[in-house]
């Protein structure tokens, strides 16, 4: 019996290393597929940007031709691009510091102090995202009007915080849950103030959560075409607003619409590298959880 | 250093019908350089007493006294106490280093260099001096015990409050680590509050014990006396491993009827028990004594249910053989003797081991006698 067993071994040994190998193969696969899917629309914009104008929607596509920064040109001779693109990164960043600056205590205190009716407050905070935009454009388009902040910079960065708010105090809430209270107890009593001890130990240790509900309100409100559309005419226009008017009545200027698209990415990007370092996963309070 | 003072004090949380009664009535007197410990189970009152001195709760009557300031009104930060909590609390963006400095720039004006020599002289003596460039997450637990400590040493306050410091450490580390804590108050005297649930931690810590129960006061002793002279039958339980045994009964005549077995009362504890009826006997494990034939007028026979064998000695479940109940006690016996499961024995009760408590409020109505030396010993420390 024993002898079978030897003889027996190596060859299951062997099948068991190969299933193993077909298994990580196949998983391999299904990633590269599943990076193809995600992927091939952002090359095919980018290629599509740095075509000559004539072979941007050539079928077949051309798949090897030489690279032009002809529609980048164009669109940066084009003043209207350019200043909504900087328009709204001035907009888009000055909401995002605001709705943290208002979300980021207003969670904090809504996680940390007795508060009457503190679950109602969460609620109706998160309301201002229970409708649809488009519920909604028509009542906002009135009281800009009424304010006198249609078409204006400060009536857009209300418009983004007004959007972003809510996500910013849930998320930051469930972060500073997470976040043990001993933390601000030690540090009173090593004769910090509250406010120092939120300050000094608090929010560095919610950093990871504060940079990435910063990146999902960056992107949340530099993609946003809705409100702009409708509340914007000239001063105020957005980036994405320009995007939208490659896309004419009777042509759709493909290699221009391509480049914008490529422009309007790179902010995005940017900010996100910038702060990923930030965003570092499996923080250690510093405190163990007692089981 | 400081005396601290807790006169009546009493916390509620919540109001009106639903008042939880977390605290109540407090008086207690802590003297400068004293190492108190906060003993009792879950629920107590114990951590809320300590987070009360610290400041973090605000108590809902009475005073808390720290020196000679009346500390009501003031905030933890003003308090000039240190704390290290059960997760040791340390500030997970901060170096070693600087979770021990932050204390000091918070509340002292030391120049940067006064504060970088007072840290590393703190962390050499806690044996954390390499770790000072570390983050909390890079540590283990008994590293992050000991950076918590000495983030509370370097700040060198009136009062140090500790609330159950070791319970996330294994048992060796526990055990080391109760030995510094000792070796440290008594190097540095500085006045200790110690919560714990951990009556081994409560006896082998404190120069006094405060043992607590549902937000009272039970008995403040040293260890000694609150071991041997109980004040009533939840400090005789909470004290000792395994507890205490206890047989409720009545009395009749001279004897003490129990499920199970009688025992005659001595003329003492007849006197002690005066017209009450309803008594609760308690022996601890380590005095009554198992025997394999008759011997003595004070025992009862009683079957083996379970045998623990703990090396050098060894605990036995045992079932008095004519009770009507379920009920087990606990003796303990020499690890090397040949006990068995089922085997029929007799538990010896001596009376001089034996505590009786009134059944209804649970006081201590007898203690039980002592060797003279102990006995000198404990006259002298109450």
């Amino acid at each position: 019996m024993a002898a079978v067993d030897d003889a027996q071994q190596p060859d299951s040994r062997l099948s068991k290393t190969n299933r193993e190998r077909l298994v990580s193969a196949g998983r391999h696969a299904a990633l590269l597929v599943w990076s193809f899917v995600v992927l091939f629309p952002l090359y095919w914009i980018v290629s599509m940007s740095l075509k000559p104008p004539t072979a941007a929607i050539s079928l077949p596509p051309d798949w090897i031709f030489l690279p032009t920064v002809y529609n980048y040109i164009q669109l940066l001779q084009q003043s209207s691009f350019v200043y909504a693109f900087f328009n709204s990164v001035f907009m888009v960043s000055a909401s995002v510091i605001l709705v943290l600056l208002i979300g980021v205590p207003a969670a904090y205190v809504l996680s940390r102090y007795d508060i009457p009716k503190q679950r109602d407050v969460l609620v109706w905070i998160l309301s201002s995202r229970m409708l649809p935009p488009v519920a909604v454009i028509i009542p906002f388009f009135v009281i800009f009007r009424a304010l006198n902040l249609y078409d204006t910079r400060i009536g857009m960065i209300f418009m983004y915080i007004t959007i972003n708010i809510s996500l910013v105090v849930w998320v930051m809430k469930a972060f500073f849950d997470g976040i043990p209270e001993t933390l601000e107890e030690a540090a009173r009593v090593d004769g910090a103030t509250r406010f120092q001890a939120f300050r000094k130990v608090i929010l560095p240790a919610a950093k990871p959560g504060i940079f990435s509900v910063a990146i999902i309100s960056f992107i949340f409100a530099w993609i946003e075409l809705l409100f702009s559309l409708v509340l914007t005419n000239n001063n105020a226009v957005t980036v994405t607003m320009q995007v939208y008017q490659f896309i004419g009545v009777r042509q759709i200027e493909w290699g221009m619409l391509a480049a914008a698209t490529t422009a309007t990415i790179i902010p995005v990007v940017i900010f996100v590298i910038a702060v990923n370092r930030y965003l570092a996963a499996g923080l250690s309070f510093g405190v163990v959880i007692k089981e | 250093m400081a005396k601290i003072d807790l006169d009546t004090v009493t916390k509620r949380f919540g109001s009106g019908g639903d008042a939880v009664v977390a605290v109540d009535d407090v008086s207690l007197e802590i003297e400068d350089g004293e190492f108190v410990v906060f003993v009792g189970p879950s629920g107590s009152g114990k951590s809320t007493l300590l987070r009360i001195v610290a400041g973090l709760e605000r108590q809902t009557e009475g005073d808390v006294v720290i020196g000679d300031t009346i500390v009501n009104e003031l905030g933890p930060r003003a308090r000039d106490i240190a704390m290290v909590f059960q997760n040791y609390a340390l500030y997970p963006n901060m170096t070693v280093e600087e979770n021990m400095a932050f204390g000091l720039k918070m509340s002292t004006d030391l120049s940067d260099d006064e504060i970088e020599t007072r840290v590393r002289e703190t962390a050499e003596k806690m044996g954390i001096g390499r770790l000072l460039d570390n983050t909390p997450g890079e540590m283990s637990g008994g590293q992050q015990q000991r950076v918590a400590l000495g983030r509370a040493i370097v700040r060198n306050p009136d009062v140090f409050l500790m609330d159950e410091p070791l319970s996330n450490l294994d048992a060796k580390l526990r055990t080391e680590m109760r030995t510094e804590i000792n070796r440290l108050q008594n190097e540095l005297d500085v006045t200790t509050l110690y919560v714990t649930h951990d009556q081994t931690e409560a006896m082998t810590m404190g120069d006094r014990l405060v043992v607590l129960n549902y937000g009272e006061l039970q008995q403040v002793g040293t260890p000694l006396e609150c071991f041997y002279r109980p004040k009533n039958r939840f400090v005789a339980g909470f004290l000792g491993s395994p507890s205490m045994n206890f047989f409720e009964g009545q009395t009749e005549g001279g004897t003490l009827r129990l499920d199970g077995f009688d025992f005659d009362l001595t003329r003492e504890m007849q006197s002690a028990a005066g017209s009450r009826n309803e008594l609760v006997l308690g022996i601890r494990p380590e005095d009554a004594k198992i025997h394999d034939t008759p011997r003595s007028s004070h025992e009862l026979e009683a079957e083996v249910d379970v045998v623990e064998p703990m090396g050098s000695i060894s605990y036995v479940y045992l079932r008095a053989t004519e009770q009507e109940g379920d009920r087990t006690f606990i003796v303990e016996t020499d690890g090397q003797r040949a006990i068995t499961e089922g085997q029929s024995v007799y538990v010896e009760i001596p009376d001089d081991d034996v505590h009786l408590f009134d059944d209804e409020d649970g006081e201590t109505i007898h203690q039980r006698k002592l060797g003279e030396d102990a006995e000198v010993e404990l006259e002298g420390q109450t």
